[in-house]
Parts: C-alpha cells; sequence; structure tokens
C-alpha cells in the first residue's frame, strides 16, 4: 500500500519535471524568438515528420540499419572472440597487450583513417560503428570466460564435451551475464558513433538529417533529429532490457538465493 | 562375487603425485578394484584424497606409477566413468533446470531415448515432482540427487563419489547413503567411495582402503564382508559392524596422531 503509493508520488515528480522543463522552453521561444530557440510545436511536427513518408528512408531506416549491422557485428565477433581468449589463457599474453591498448584509442580517432580505408561508404559507417563497440562486449566476454566455475569445466571433461560444446554449452551461457553488461555499454558507444559516422560525406541518415537542417537554419528540425536519436536509444535500451531479463532469469534468481537451502 | 576372475574395473599402480618437490601428496598408492565392488577410501583430513581420486579420474595426470582402468591408461575421462562432487551448488549448471542438468551427459541419441533415460534417472533418485525447477531452487539433500541422477544417466561402469554427503545435513546424509547403496547394486556399479566418515565407509562399503597422512600411502585395505541389504539400525549394530569400524577407526586416528605430532616437531624446529 504504502509502497504502491510511494510509487504513484515518484511517478508524478518524474512527469513534472518534463512538463516543467516544457513550459520553461515554450515560454522563453514565445518570450525572446530566436532561430536557436523554436517554439514546442514546430519540434514536434519535424519529429512526427521523421517517422512516415520520405524522411523514414532517408534518415530513420538508413540510420538503423547501420547501426543494426554494425552492432550485431560487435557483439557477435566480440563474443566469440572474448570467450576463446577467455578460455584459452595460453593466447592471453600475445593478444591482451594489444586489446588493453587498442580500447584506450576513442572510436572517433579512427573516422578519418575509415574514410581513407573504405571512402564516404556504408561499409566505411559500419565499420566505425564495429569498431567503437567491440571493445566493451570483447573485454566482458573475455573476463566471463575467465571466471567460469572450475568444477563445471571438469563437469564438461568428464562428460567428453568437444572444445566447441564446452564453448557453447558451458562457457557462453555462464558468460551471458557478463556479456549483457557489455552490450548495454556497447550500445550506447554504437549510437555515437552512427551519430557521428553520417556526419561525415553522408547523403542520408539521421546524422545527416541534422546536419543538412543546421545548415538551412531549420532549428526545428535538427531539435527534432536529436530527440528521434534519443527516443531510439531509449527503445534500444528497453528492448535490450527486456531481453536480458528474460535470457537471465535464471542468473537473478540464482544470485538472489546463494546456496539456498530449505 | 566372482571378481577374482575378470579384469579388475581399476587398477592403481604405485601412483605417485607432487605440486613441487617440496609437497608430495601421494606416494606409492596401489589398490585394485573388482567390477561392481564397492570401495571406500578413507583417511586423516587433507592426506590427498582429492587429488588421489583426480587421478583417478584421469582429470589430472600422475608423476608415478599407473592409474588402469580396465587395463588401459587415460589421458582423458573414460566414457564409462561418471563422478558427483562434493560441492553441488558449484557443479550443477544453475542456468539448466534440473531435467536438463540430469540430461547433460546424453548427447547424439535419440531424442525419444534421452527423454525416456532421464525421467527414469529423475524416479530413481526421486525427483520426478521438482524435474522443472532450478538446482538453486533446491534444498541441498536434492541438488545432490540431482547430480546424482546426472553421473547414473550416463549408464557409467565407474562412480566416483568425492565426499558426497559432507555438505548436506545428517538426516538427509542417511537417506542419501540409502539411496546411493541401492542404485549402486541395481545396476551393479563399481563404485568408489572417497569420505573421512569411518561409519559411512564400512557401512557402505565392500572393502576400505585406509591412507596415511600426507604423502598419503595405503596403510591398509580391509574387507568389509557385512551381508547385504545393509540397514541402517540393524547393520549398525551388529558385533561384526562395530568390530570393523573399530579398526578402521583405530588406523585412521593412528594416522591423524602421527600427522599432528609431525606438525609439533617442524614447530619445535
Amino acid at each position: 500500500m504504502n509502497a504502491n503509493r510511494r510509487h504513484i508520488a515518484s511517478l508524478a515528480w518524474q512527469a513534472g519535471t518534463i512538463v516543467l522543463l516544457l513550459t520553461v522552453w515554450q515560454w522563453a521561444a514565445l518570450t525572446y524568438p530566436a532561430p536557436y530557440l523554436p517554439a514546442l510545436e514546430n519540434i514536434a511536427t519535424g519529429f512526427l515528420r521523421l517517422w512516415h513518408g520520405d524522411l523514414l528512408f532517408s534518415a530513420i531506416v538508413p540510420s538503423m540499419t547501420r547501426l543494426a549491422i554494425g552492432f550485431v557485428i560487435a557483439v557477435v565477433v566480440g563474443s566469440v572472440a572474448g570467450l576463446t581468449l577467455g578460455y584459452l589463457r595460453n593466447l592471453d599474453p600475445w593478444v591482451r597487450p594489444v586489446f588493453e591498448y587498442l580500447r584506450f584509442i576513442p572510436a572517433v580517432a579512427i573516422l578519418p583513417a575509415a574514410l581513407l580505408l573504405f571512402g564516404p561508404t556504408d561499409t566505411m559507417r559500419i565499420f566505425v560503428i564495429a569498431f567503437g563497440s567491440v571493445f566493451p562486449v570483447l573485454l566482458a566476454a573475455t573476463d566471463g570466460a575467465r571466471r567460469v566455475e572450475p568444477l563445471l569445466l571438469e563437469v564438461a571433461r568428464v562428460e567428453r564435451l568437444s572444445i566447441p560444446e564446452r564453448l557453447f554449452r558451458v562457457i557462453l551461457p555462464a558468460s551471458l551475464p557478463s556479456i549483457f553488461a557489455g552490450v548495454r555499454i556497447a550500445l550506447s558507444i554504437a549510437l555515437v558513433m552512427m551519430v557521428i559516422s553520417e556526419l561525415i560525406a553522408a547523403d542520408n541518415g539521421l546524422g545527416f538529417y541534422i546536419l543538412r537542417n543546421q545548415r538551412l537554419f531549420q532549428t526545428a528540425n535538427v531539435y527534432a533529429g536529436v530527440l528521434a536519436i534519443g527516443t531510439i536509444g531509449l527503445a534500444l535500451t528497453l528492448a535490450l532490457l527486456a531481453v536480458e531479463k528474460r535470457v537471465l532469469a535464471w542468473h537473478r534468481g540464482w544470485r538472489g538465493l546463494p546456496g539456498a537451502d530449505g | 562375487m566372482g571378481a577374482a576372475m575378470s579384469e579388475p574395473i581399476l587398477v592403481m599402480n604405485k601412483v605417485g603425485k607432487a605440486y613441487s618437490a617440496a609437497v608430495p601428496i601421494l606416494r606409492d598408492v596401489s589398490f585394485s578394484q573388482a567390477p561392481g565392488e564397492f570401495v571406500a577410501v578413507v583417511g586423516p583430513s587433507g592426506c590427498g584424497k582429492t587429488t588421489m581420486l583426480r587421478c583417478i579420474a584421469a582429470l589430472m595426470q600422475p608423476d608415478q606409477g599407473e592409474v588402469l582402468h580396465l587395463g588401459q591408461q587415460f589421458g582423458d575421462p573414460p566414457p564409462w566413468l561418471s563422478i558427483v562432487f562434493q560441492d553441488y551448488n558449484r557443479s550443477l549448471f544453475p542456468w539448466l533446470s534440473v531435467r536438463q542438468n540430469v540430461g547433460f551427459g546424453l548427447r547424439k541419441i535419440d531424442r525419444r531415448e534421452r527423454d525416456e533415460r532421464v525421467e527414469q534417472a529423475l524416479s530413481a533418485v526421486n525427483l520426478t515432482h521438482a524435474a522443472d525447477l532450478y538446482p538453486w531452487q533446491l534444498s541441498g539433500g536434492m541438488q545432490q540427487r540431482c547430480a546424482l541422477a546426472r553421473s547414473i544417466v550416463v549408464r557409467p561402469q565407474l562412480l566416483l563419489l568425492d565426499e558426497p554427503f559432507a555438505s548436506v545435513d545428517a538426516q538427509t546424509r542417511i537417506d542419501l547413503q540409502d539411496m546411493v547403496m541401492d542404485i549402486c547394486k541395481k545396476m551393479s556399479l563399481s563404485t568408489l567411495l572417497v569420505t573421512h566418515d569411518i561409519d559411512e565407509a564400512v557401512f557402505m562399503a565392500d572393502k576400505v582402503v585406509v591412507l596415511s597422512t600426507r604423502p598419503a600411502q595405503v596403510v591398509e585395505q580391509i574387507e568389509i564382508d557385512l551381508p547385504h541389504p545393509r540397514d541402517q539400525l540393524t547393520t549398525k549394530e551388529s558385533p561384526e559392524f562395530l568390530r570393523l569400524r573399530h579398526r578402521v577407526y583405530t588406523l585412521v586416528r593412528h594416522q591423524a596422531q602421527k600427522s599432528a605430532a609431525a606438525h609439533t616437531e617442524r614447530e619445535d624446529q
């Protein structure tokens, strides 16, 4: 009862904060008309226009496609490579210094090089997205694989599992909680890299849409694009959390009752 | 038993193992196990029982001597061998249900047959009602029964038990002992039980192997010719049981005292 009331109160506060921010913005826009302060209704119109018709296919769809491909490559490559490295510890001294160094390179810094390498193409943008977001997954997977309960690996040996079977039936599921933590970080990096890669030599995508409207002084559309990116980020994160909740249901229960007796 | 005629399922021939030259764990450990025989290995705590079990399972290779399974040496666990570990909450897969844990070792066989064998194993350990729960939702004794079912579902010939009842309460331990003895007899399994519980060893085994303190050597092998089926009350009250228990207890206590004396000596120096 009490918890319920507190929940409603907290929701009210959150909604109140948002309404307050919007009110302040609208008041400022009406009181001090300026190009960089468009009225809310103009932003809303721009925002809604993005999700259908031409703009859907020239802004949202190209961006989402690149993001999806780059992100999936990062998750797959990062997981497989990370699990293998974590499991085959002998490789560690050879490979570790390289990764430890590479992960300190801000992915943005690779952009000019990627542009030289691939030209102003989708491949370049996908590469940049994947490069930026692969490291959190890779490191999380390596860490997860290294911390698999040794007794479970012995059970796998007694049951005569081959090395691929050990990877997919023991090491992967045991590392999933760690991998998901890496994937969540990777998603936010992938989103950043998507926008940045579309600010250079692009002719479609949300990044390009924002940049072009800025040059045309269509500020309402600029903010509409920014809001669209935020909305996509939020939606993808919620989707990821929903998947995680399903896949890792065992993990929350297991951690909730360590050595449950009763 | 007619075991003398057939080839031993397991032969330990002067097995030695050391983690370093200064820390020998096993020295010249020799004994053999006939098919269908229930062997219990006891010894003072910390004497190297678990190291020995890992050598027997071929999870570890001995430095000296040989471990022979039906006359052969193995670099990996032989296919007819199964293990139940002491730590049930670390040895069961937390992301698999009880049913999936039990079926884990059954691959490359027809799905219908697999399901049938899993059901059989579950009912043998009396876990059918909990098949769809996760292991961490079960009590300790139930988790160990799940591990036992996972071990017998592959129809092993040699079952290794590494202190399987050490982490459960007394009543559960007794129930598990009866269940294991029953299953092993029904499946005519060769069973090797590593334990520090002398009553348990004498009660369950056909032969008790007593180990010395570190480095572990075989002090004595004692045939336990108590009649089957054994009963927690009548067997344990029989004069023969008490005589055997007395003998094993004396041997183990003697080893423990030697170990304590050696410690004191070292501290005196």
